[in-house]
């Protein structure tokens, strides 16, 4: 009887594992690199030459209502960043986020996307757009590079808003890396 | 004749004709609340070694679905491969047993949404230990098993753990001197 009890000790003992496999499988991909809350998260860019960099140690730990970068779920996937010379943002228009390429152009109507010393910049004419490109949605965290072209506003108004030289703008050289995704 | 009725009917032929095990089962453990109660399919052979005892060899496939919320058919199977070592109390071969069973798992793949909502297959494999208990019995000149057993399943650093009700016709190769 006693190896009775032996095996079921053993059976009993084993199952003291804390954690089911799929857990210990999902906990060992997500504790690979960097992770574990210690992501630095980057966005950079250039508009018409002029370097913009975006840079948050620590990303994760961010408030997810107030941040400096990341992205939301809502009733999209809302891309933002905060730098010292303004803000940029941009929605995937998903349910679900994916890889791929993701563009907004004039033809869908004006949109903000980014607003650097003090100017907006806009898609405003058919031949404005902003793609963003996702290469990677790992473990909570997007990347990918970006560009576009857009036009300034030079006055907000009501009902229409009056802008500067179309297309004027240009983004070039838009990468992002790490970007925790908020839920 | 009811759906439920003529599923009963057609899973009771089953065992009757495939000499096969069913069973009903639950995964215990941390983060198992949302999976629902499981089933498996068994085959199980003996070959007696003593009169009270047999040597058992048997080979599942459990399945246990997933309620995450996706609406998909997210969940675990688990294909184990055990040998166990029934002894029954009074050594007759009948009646009330004990049976410690290892093994190995031969194919193991839960699916799942992570946190990105993204659809994950996780294959794994890792070794097997239940123990249980059960009682022989023979109805109309067939032997029956029922059985209840703790079973996990042990790799990557953690464990699937359940609690398993079953009842099978067994198969018994070779012949025991007296009785069952």
């Amino acid at each position: 009887m006693k190896w009775y009890l032996l095996a079921g000790a053993l059976t009993l003992f084993s199952s003291c594992l804390k954690q089911s496999i799929p857990d210990a499988m999902l906990g060992s991909k997500n504790s690979g690199g960097q992770n574990g809350g210690g992501l630095t998260a980057t966005l950079s860019y250039t508009l018409n030459g002029n370097a913009v960099n975006i840079s948050v140690p620590n990303a994760d730990g961010q408030n997810p209502n107030y941040y400096t970068l990341g992205c939301t779920k809502s009733t999209g996937y809302n891309l933002d960043g905060i730098s010292n010379s303004g803000e940029i943002t941009f929605t995937f228009y998903t349910d679900s986020l994916t890889l791929g390429r993701y563009t907004y152009t004039g033809i869908y109507g004006e949109m903000y996307f980014l607003t650097y010393n003090g100017q907006s910049e806009y898609v405003y004419a058919a031949t404005d757009s902003m793609s963003f490109t996702v290469t990677s949605y790992q473990h909570g965290h997007i990347s990918g590079t970006f560009s576009g072209r857009l036009t300034p506003l030079v006055s907000a108004g009501n009902p229409t808003n009056t802008y500067g030289a179309v297309g004027s703008i240009s983004i070039s050289h838009g990468s992002f890396q790490n970007v925790p995704v908020f839920y | 004749m009811s759906k439920s009725t003529l599923t009963a009917v057609i899973l009771l032929v089953t065992i009757l004709q495939a000499h096969a095990q069913i069973g009903v089962m639950k995964l215990v453990g941390k983060n198992t609340s949302n999976y629902s109660m499981g089933f498996g399919g068994f085959v199980k052979t003996g070959f007696p070694v003593s009169d009270g005892s047999d040597l058992t060899f048997e080979l599942g496939a459990d399945i246990f679905f997933l309620n995450d919320g996706y609406g998909t058919a997210d969940g675990t199977i688990m294909c184990p491969l055990k040998a166990g070592y029934r002894y029954t109390l009074d050594g007759s071969g009948e009646g009330f047993y004990v049976e410690p069973q290892a093994g190995f798992n031969l194919v193991g793949i839960t699916s799942l949404h992570d946190v990105n909502g993204q659809q994950v297959n996780l294959h794994y494999h890792g070794v097997v230990f239940a123990a249980g208990g059960g009682y022989l019995f023979n109805w109309w000149n067939a032997p029956f098993d029922l059985n209840l057993r703790y079973e996990t399943v042990i790799d990557h650093g953690g464990s699937n753990n359940f609690i398993s009700l079953g009842i099978s016709r067994f198969i018994r190769f070779g012949k025991r001197s007296a009785g069952y």
